[in-house]
């Protein structure tokens, strides 16, 4: 009888806290799980806060409604001391399961609540989603925008390995790029020639895919060239018009599906590609037998040729596929370097070959 | 489409940089713009031999870690809290003298840790002194001289070496002049060491190897010891001979009274047994809690007399482990057989015993003795667990059934017997 009215607990003995989201919405929390979030328990004690509707206690910027319920929800859990070890962990490796999006937000208002259990445990998370990836995935997963040129996916790979070979590299992009400047200084726009050239390279462009095997691919990088007529207008034309009929190109090891073209030197040009979204560029590359002033001996350079292919190679898993198109787009009478098929995932770096 | 993760607080990206590979960390440059130069400022710095392609060739790789590394830190910017290199593959070179000096120069390095191949003993460089901050320092497998006037690390608190190249001296003024030291490990010196600790905040000290003589003058504080103590057997015997009054297990154990576990291997029960029986003890530990002894000679009278001595001075013990050494002899003449009930208090009671795992167990009286008393003493035991030594094959039957009999003080008593 009144053992049965005193078993009921009478809401009123259970005491609140009142949150605020920045969308303005108010909601009422059981206090022992509001006060797990040191930023709201700090609040509450400091300033008095949160305990009618009309004082609620204002969350930070990042965090939004549906995110407060999965971090009041983590409150709850944890804030019940008889819990093992074995029963949180299983807790939180359920409780971390979430798309890559929430769980950023998740992490970034954990971190405002200075929730640090929380902090680590998407942090871990993060860290699992991003290792053993390559780049190119990782940007997929996170949205990254592929703005970094050339050049300076280069530069960290070239001071870590003082590779020789990627030295060598770099003087002759750089040797690339002051002619290039060069050109674009002599060179007046006629669109209409350009045109024409621009033609003239896609046929030849045609001419040589068309005896492919690989002629998927090479069918796709010759949409995209089309695509991407504007800007690469300048430098097209400025190959179509010079002595060398080959083409530019730039296969990148950083697991690009489709590899970028050479010209980045300039910076007038490469605002213009950033302009671009991936998979517009097409993979083209030129070996030249005269390739640079260095004296080389054909030796050494047929030496530098494996060197190179060997070394993207490892930086890219796409790349036997690649050189054979590459090779196959080039010159058909060359011969297929052997193309070692190797596990290593890719790194951080990208090659570029170029030709004068 | 918007960037997930990069605008993210710098101190959530450093955590989850960290928490990466090396390798994967640095690869995160080429994602974009933002990231470029965002692993560059991670404060913990972890290389192993993950961090190059593995190859069939050592000196490959050996040259590629050393490179990874190199540069790895001449990118770097900021300041490095932990660095640590583990690796079997970096014999002796002189870039690690390069990266200590580099990370000496900043001193703000916390945790260093270095853990080398066992062929060739590194020298580490005397600007490892310089390290003002050094709250963790792990070595392994290198040579060490402290220069003549360094005054110690003041911020240490957690020290260990493996295999490293140093004068026992040297060790022991190390450990003095570390006033915050709270954990010591010190594992597999090439020459046996009589070592004298002196550490006034020690709370767990580990030691393993050739050790002759240990002694604690000042670890008031010690919570956890932790011992295996090899001996040449000559040694051993050296000390018997000695015959001194100094009972080492006095002399060790009186001077940690607030310790809560204590573990000893191999020939630490002899060495404890070494000296005279002092009696029943002046002082219980009181916080003693887990006892773990292995390799303790059931035939030696004086090792069983230790026994005795250590567990009826912790009343409040939890958990006991024990193992016997190899039988080396038939059993002991029975006059020796009434020590428990000679030496144990009357009415002794272990009011905290819960677990109990006895292993290579040989049926010897004095293990039997050890378990009736044990059995006859613990109102709370739970669980007696027992495992045969493999020698001990013929009597088993003969063992269980003596078990059998045994009083038990507590009616919830499980006594496990474990076969093979």
């Amino acid at each position: 009888m009144s053992e049965g009215a005193m078993a009921v607990v009478k809401p009123e003995m259970k005491s609140y806290i009142w949150l605020q989201t920045a969308d303005g919405s108010i909601q009422q929390v059981e206090e022992e799980v509001a006060m797990f979030c040191p930023m709201i328990c700090r609040e509450v004690l400091q300033t008095g806060m949160g305990s009618s509707k009309n004082y609620a206690i204002v969350l930070p910027q990042r965090v939004n409604p549906p995110i407060l319920g999965l971090i009041l929800d983590y409150c709850r859990f944890h804030q019940v001391p008889g819990r093992s070890n074995k029963e949180r962990k299983t807790f939180d490796e359920r409780f971390i399961r979430m798309d890559t999006k929430k769980l950023c937000e998740l992490t970034s208002a954990a971190d405002s609540l200075q929730l640090k259990p929380l902090v680590d445990l998407t942090s871990r998370a993060l860290a699992r989603i991003i290792e053993g990836k390559t780049p190119e995935e990782i940007r997929e997963t996170f949205h990254l925008p592929d703005d970094l040129t050339e050049e300076e996916k280069l530069e960290p790979l070239r001071n870590i390995t003082d590779d020789p070979r990627i030295r060598l590299l770099n003087r002759l992009y750089a040797r690339k790029r002051k002619e290039l400047k060069e050109r674009e200084k002599l060179k007046s726009v006629e669109v209409e020639e350009e045109r024409v050239d621009e033609r003239s390279v896609d046929d030849l462009l045609t001419y040589i895919n068309s005896g492919d095997d690989k002629g998927v691919r090479a069918n796709k990088s010759k949409k995209k060239n089309r695509r991407r007529k504007d800007p690469l207008k300048d430098a097209l034309s400025n190959k179509a018009n010079g002595d060398h009929e080959d083409l530019e190109a730039v296969p990148t090891a950083c697991s690009h599906s489709e590899a970028k073209d050479l010209e980045v030197a300039t910076p007038h040009k490469a605002l213009k590609l950033q302009d671009f979204p991936l998979g517009t560029f097409s993979p083209k590359l030129e070996f030249d037998d005269s390739y640079m002033d260095d004296d080389l001996d054909p030796a050494m350079r047929e030496e530098l040729d494996r060197e190179v292919e060997d070394f993207a190679r490892r930086l890219n898993p796409d790349w036997p596929e690649r050189i054979q198109e590459i090779l196959c787009l080039d010159r058909p009478e060359r011969k297929l370097l052997p193309v070692h098929i190797n596990g290593t995932s890719s790194s951080c770096a990208c090659i570029s070959l170029d030709r004068r | 489409m918007d960037d997930l993760i990069s605008d993210l607080p710098q101190s959530i990206l450093e955590s989850i940089l960290t928490r990466l590979p090396i390798r994967d960390a640095v690869k995160t440059s080429i994602l974009s713009r933002k990231w470029r130069y965002k692993w560059a400022s991670i404060t913990e710095l972890v290389f192993d031999d993950e961090c190059v392609s593995s190859s069939h060739d050592g000196n490959v790789v050996e040259q590629s870690l050393v490179k990874f590394i190199t540069r790895a830190l001449f990118l770097h910017h900021g300041p490095i809290h932990k660095f640590q290199v583990s690796t079997c593959y970096l014999q002796s070179c002189p870039d690690i003298d390069q990266w200590i000096l580099f990370l000496s120069r900043d001193s703000d390095v916390r945790e260093l840790i270095i853990k080398l191949g066992e062929d060739e003993w590194v020298r580490l460089p005397s600007c490892l002194f310089n390290c003002k901050k050094l709250t963790h320092l792990d070595l392994s497998c290198c040579e060490l001289d402290p220069p003549p006037r360094f005054k110690g690390f003041s911020c240490l608190r957690s020290l260990s070496l493996h295999r490293v190249l140093v004068a026992a001296d040297a060790i022991e003024n190390l450990i003095w002049s570390c006033p915050l030291l709270e954990n010591l490990a010190l594992s597999y010196f090439d020459d046996s060491l009589a070592i004298t600790i002196r550490a006034p905040n020690l709370k767990y000290l580990y030691m393993e190897g050739d050790f002759t003589d240990i002694f604690l003058e000042n670890t008031p504080l010690l919570l956890s010891l932790s011992v295996v103590m090899y001996m040449a057997d000559d040694v051993a015997e050296h000390f018997e001979l000695e015959q001194s009054s100094n009972c080492n297990f006095v002399k060790f154990l009186t001077r940690v009274p607030r310790l809560v576990s204590l573990a000893g291997r191999a020939y630490f029960a002899k060495y404890l047994s070494i000296g005279d029986d002092p009696g029943p003890l002046p002082i219980t530990f009181d916080h003693l809690k887990i006892i773990e002894l292995f390799e303790v000679s059931f035939e030696d009278m004086k090792e069983v007399l230790v026994l005795l001595r250590l567990i009826t001075s912790s009343p409040n013990l939890e958990e006991f482990s024990i193992s016997a050494g190899e039988s080396t002899s038939p059993a002991e003449a029975p006059d020796s057989l009434d020590i428990w009930e000679r030496e144990c208090p009357a009415d002794w009671a272990f009011k905290q015993l819960k677990v109990v795992k006895m292993t290579d167990v040989n049926g010897i009286p004095h293990e039997m003795d050890l378990v009736k008393f044990l059995l006859g003493s613990s109102p709370v035991l739970k669980t007696m667990t027992i495992s045969p030594s493999t020698y001990f094959k013929h009597d088993r039957m003969v063992m269980l059934i003596e078990l059998l009999r045994f009083r038990r003080a507590s009616s919830e008593a499980e006594i496990i017997f474990l076969q093979e």
